[in-house]
């Protein structure tokens, strides 16, 4: 007994001694900056000097139309763009998966490689591409499909939709591989059994399919909502700054302006970090529970 | 023998630290290689002809140097180059968040008489001068002389001409009528092309106190300027730079308003050749202090607090670039013709590139001599700390005015302070 004993905890020892590195590098670039921020959230920072203010951070964001309107953007973006592309990822994957035949590493390479790129140099790309003058509007022109040109990074409306057009352009393919991924996994004889019933390709995709496929489904959404009120590359390069007149400024871009720019706020620009992160993660859990707690039950 | 070939390896790099040892370097972050870097590199070789024993470093820093500074401050130093360019706007900020960053170079013996006035401006506080200015964005009205010919005006009756803005408004509507071509290509994100007027007109964004100043006339009329040159069709709207070279350089505009350092842009395309005209910035009228002339750009050198090598810093800068002698003027001359660099140092407009004509503009102008006098006479602008917050919100709340979204002057202004106040959280 004792001998085992001596032995367990040798292997405890040796447990932690693996696992030190780990724990140590979690502790001073993850854990160390969140406790610290604490202190940040208190005080009104300005370049060399800061002051203690307590909540009054907060009370100065619920009173900040910019900020305000920026979290609502975010919301736009998410609400619009999240359901579009995983729609438009599950019917890609499908198609690719069952519909197309040939040049499929092709087409499945080129609906990938968007989410690989250098994000700064293809918003520089679009910049010049949506110009008033430019490729895009001209074509359009030409095609006859506008009267005069669509001001992309002019107008309020029209910035917004290039943002979500970004967006979608950029992350459909990485969430196409997943589920094409989960397509492999699914078994072909229930699509045979369902052919056989009488079922027509639609119907199956959105009785079989769709259903079998939820996991997926949800691991898209709550990484791809996360991902939308994180949006700071794209409004910052693509809209510059969050333009035209702030109609697509988001939170993440508002913080590092404050932070680095406007007012070397970091107090401020923390306080509102808190306040991304606490939406993320009710966001997360009530996708969670929506779509997850389905599993649960069956 | 092998001891004998450990002790020869060790002495050969002893020796060959022994010169780095003796050897100072001085670490500078700039941004632009054809522009800055290249100048940074040429007084780096004239300072090397004196001082062999400093080696001058430059990093190309691109656009996220004043993020990586205000980081490196907060730091308290570490990271931070000896000297670092900013642009002017936003060293006030710079100089008010961080009061000990920066090295005095005043009471390090720099002659600022020998600088242009407007630049030495907004880097002093106080008592207290803290770079050393380097180039001028000096303004002047670019216009198209092919466009006003076919417009039936004769460009030599502008040449060279005080003009003021009601003269401008008048040719600029026959230039439309007769050619359709708006007269001014203009950045509609973007608060530059406001300032330059407002700077032009001697006017301040901000009281002395800090607050905003934006119910000013000088500012009011800037705005009433714009938005009157918007209605008659004058204005062509382009968002983000190259937008805007595209414009000018596909012939959208019958001309723009900008700085000198749009020479190597408009040169840069073969069939501008002898079609630019610059005359002086054109004056708005009923404003004591009004001025035909404006700036727009610029920046300037600044040695840190936390540099290890502060005295060679201020050396070098001092004596090549704060220091009349043949080889500082020469080389004043040289970034002039080769970057289209114009310093603000006084005694080095009299080189022989500053007073040269130019064959590329129209009738020869000498275009760097027209940019020199005009940068005499350029009104001094405070930015002041909160420079940024107040463009972003004054250009947000112009476009939304443009756009129709505001119905008057007065809503614009008032617009712009809601939005000033909310982002700086008044």
């Amino acid at each position: 007994m004792a001998l085992r004993g001596a032995y367990e905890r040798y292997l405890n020892r040796f447990g932690w001694w693996c696992v030190a590195p780990s724990v140590l590098f979690f502790s001073i670039f993850y854990a160390y900056p969140i406790l610290s921020s604490l202190y940040y959230v208190t005080r009104r920072w300005k370049g060399a000097t800061n002051t203690f203010i307590g909540l009054g951070n907060f009370i100065r964001m619920a009173r900040d139309n910019v900020f305000l309107e920026a979290v609502g953007h975010n919301f736009i973006f998410m609400i619009i763009q999240v359901p579009i592309m995983v729609f438009l990822a599950l019917l890609l994957a499908v198609l690719l998966n069952q519909g197309i035949k040939s040049f499929r590493g092709g087409l499945r390479l080129a609906i990938f490689l968007p989410s690989v790129t250098s994000l700064v140099v293809v918003s520089v790309l679009f910049r010049v591409l949506l110009q008033t003058n430019g490729f895009l509007n001209n074509v359009m022109l030409g095609g006859h499909f506008i009267a005069s040109p669509i001001g992309w990074l002019s107008d309020a409306f029209w910035a917004k939709v290039t943002i979500i057009l970004a967006l979608t352009w950029r992350w459909t393919g990485y969430n196409m591989v997943f589920f094409l991924v989960g397509l492999q996994s699914l078994d072909p004889q229930i699509f045979e059994a369902a052919e056989v019933d009488g079922a027509s390709k639609v119907r199956q995709f959105f009785t079989i399919t769709v259903p079998l496929l939820v996991p997926i489904i949800l691991f898209s959404a709550v990484t791809s909502t996360s991902g939308t009120m994180q949006l700071i590359e794209e409004p910052n390069i693509l809209t510059f700054q969050g333009g035209p007149s702030n109609a697509t400024m988001t939170a993440a871009l508002y913080i590092y302006r404050q932070a680095f720019f406007i007012n070397f706020d970091f107090g401020y620009a923390t306080s509102m970090s808190y306040v991304v992160v606490i939406i993320s993660g009710i966001l997360a859990a009530i996708q969670l529970r929506l779509l997850g707690g389905e599993r649960a039950t069956r | 023998m092998k001891r004998g070939l450990f002790i020869a390896l060790a002495l050969v790099l002893f020796l060959a630290l022994v010169p780095g040892v003796f050897a100072q370097k001085v670490t500078v972050w700039c941004w632009d290689p054809n522009f800055n870097v290249y100048a940074m590199k040429q007084a780096a070789d004239v300072y090397n002809k004196t001082h062999p024993n400093v080696q001058i470093d430059i990093v190309d820093m691109a656009q996220d140097i004043e993020a990586k500074v205000s980081a490196g401050l907060q730091a308290g130093g570490a990271g931070l180059p000896d000297i670092a360019l900013f642009q002017d706007f936003r060293i006030e900020q710079f100089l008010h968040d961080y009061p000990d960053a920066f090295v005095d170079l005043k009471a390090a013996g720099v002659d600022y008489s020998k600088f242009a006035a407007y630049k030495v401006g907004p880097m002093q506080v106080g008592s207290k001068i803290y770079g050393i200015p380097f180039d001028t964005g000096s303004t002047g009205l670019w216009l198209r002389t092919d466009y006003l010919k076919a417009a039936g005006l004769n460009p030599d009756s502008y040449a060279g001409k005080n003009l003021k803005w009601s003269d401008v408004v008048k040719f600029g509507v026959t230039v439309k009528a007769k050619t359709g071509k708006p007269l001014l290509a203009w950045q509609s994100d973007n608060f530059d092309m406001l300032r330059i007027v407002v700077q032009s007109t001697g006017g301040q964004f901000f009281k002395p106190d800090g607050s905003l100043n934006l119910r000013s006339d000088a500012f009011k009329k800037s705005i009433s300027l714009f938005k009157d040159l918007n209605d008659k069709g004058l204005l062509y709207s382009v968002v983000g730079w190259s937008d805007w070279i595209n414009a000018i350089n596909s012939d959208q505009s019958a001309g723009f308003l900008n700085a000198i350092w749009m020479v190597g842009t408009v040169k840069s395309r073969p069939q501008n050749a002898g079609k630019y005209m610059i005359i002086p910035t054109p004056l708005i009228e009923g404003v004591s202090g009004a001025a035909n002339a404006s700036n727009n750009g610029g920046s300037s050198w600044y040695v840190f607090s936390s540099s290890s090598n502060k005295a060679a810093a201020v050396d070098f800068l001092k004596s090549v670039w704060a220091t009349s002698t043949p080889d500082t003027l020469a080389f004043y001359n040289t970034i002039l013709k080769g970057a289209g660099a114009m310093g603000t140092f006084l005694p080095s407009q009299s080189g022989s590139n500053y007073t040269a004509r130019d064959e590329f503009f129209y009738k020869s102008q000498p275009v760097f001599k027209d940019f020199a006098t005009w940068m005499a006479k350029v009104p001094v602008l405070k930015y002041t700390p909160n420079y940024v917050p107040m463009r972003t919100a004054v250009a947000n709340a112009v476009q939304n005015y443009f756009q129709g979204k505001l119905s008057s002057v007065d809503d614009t202004i008032a617009a712009a302070e809601a939005e000033y106040k909310q982002v700086m959280g008044e």
